[in-house]
């Protein structure tokens, strides 16, 4: 994943999840949080979704948080391809919340750090557990020395 | 829809919830220039059709977008420097060198919006297009639907643009032709 120019705050996202509750990804503050836009006809979207779920099971619950926002589908939709992910899915029907954030084409991922903060950007599919990728991720969880 | 009555009503009909890993894409023409790579495939009429019907065009609507010279396209940078592509420099090159633009989305979704297209079937439409603006950092890839402004007969050339740090420079993908089915 490359990273953010100026590493600017990450722009805000409240979206309805699977069961239409409300996520504010604030809630997330003080985690690294890795933010995958997507949609089930993406055919690289598709292929880099378990990969998030993978990713999220090395790391410690209280401290990464994996939040998958749909782009202009349905919870129908996106049970049919996924079932019920162990990490929230939000849904961005209109995609207005998309359109706040620095995302061009879909999939795009996103890593906030524990600061909210814009850290890491990749366009295009990936293996988010890739060593490269997780060896990112655990810079990111490391305390600052400032 | 609470997901746990979603998990029983799949295991009821039989619904696989494991989620496929079947994004792999088989790339029927590809050209490679330095460290960035430019894909291609012809996509026919009625793959667009059902696709975008699917996601809430009328048949009818859809038709123009369908019939028109289509690709799916799919651009990766393997470098380290970070590029950026404007999709109105492409170009088709018959082979009576005639130079024919790509339309782009912003055109089509124009006409999705004088015809009263669905918010949700924009949407759909927006982002499975090849985007008209790209900016690659390292690794990155996007691919996504690109149609020609005219048809061209028989197979033609597709030069495409792209900027680096060191400039402009041009990849070209040969023998490419309309998939009409």
């Amino acid at each position: 994943m490359s990273p953010v120019a100026g590493v600017p705050p990450a722009p805000t996202l409240v979206l309805p999840d699977m069961d239409d509750k409300t996520i504010d990804l604030a809630r997330y503050r003080g985690k690294v949080v890795l933010v995958n836009f997507w949609a089930t006809w993406c055919p690289p979207c598709r292929k880099e979704f378990p990969s998030l779920g993978r990713v999220r099971k090395l790391f410690k619950p209280t401290e990464f948080e994996v939040v998958a926002v749909n782009v202009g589908e349905d919870p129908e939709t996106v049970f049919s391809f996924a079932g019920a992910p162990d990490f929230p899915v939000l849904f961005d029907r209109d995609s207005q919340a998309m359109a706040r954030w620095p995302v061009k084409g879909l999939p795009t991922t996103l890593v906030v750090d524990r600061q909210g903060h814009l850290a890491l950007r990749a366009v295009g599919g990936r293996e988010f557990d890739d060593p490269a990728i997780v060896e990112q991720l655990r810079e990111l969880l490391m305390p600052r020395s400032t | 829809m609470n997901a746990r009555l979603l998990t029983l009503l799949a295991l009821l009909v039989g619904v696989s919830l494991s989620a496929r890993a079947d994004g792999d894409i088989e790339w029927r023409h590809r050209a490679t220039q330095g460290a960035v790579t430019l894909s291609a495939n012809p996509i026919g009429t009625a793959a667009r059709r059902s696709f975008y019907t699917a996601r809430g065009f009328a048949a009818e609507t859809i038709r123009p977008y369908a019939l028109a010279c289509g690709f799916s396209l799919g651009m990766k940078n393997s470098g380290a420097a970070t590029l950026s592509t404007r999709l109105a420099d492409w170009r088709a090159v018959g082979a009576d060198g005639r130079a024919v633009r790509l339309r782009l989305p912003a055109e089509w979704d124009q006409q999705w919006a004088s015809t009263h297209v669905p918010e949700a079937a924009r949407i759909a439409f927006r982002w499975a297009q090849f985007q008209a603006e790209n900016i690659f950092d390292a690794g990155d890839w996007i691919m996504g639907m690109a149609t020609l402004e005219a048809p061209l007969p028989g197979s033609f050339r597709l030069v495409a643009l792209y900027h680096d740090e060191k400039g402009d420079h041009e990849i070209v993908l040969d023998k490419l032709a309309c998939n009409h089915d």
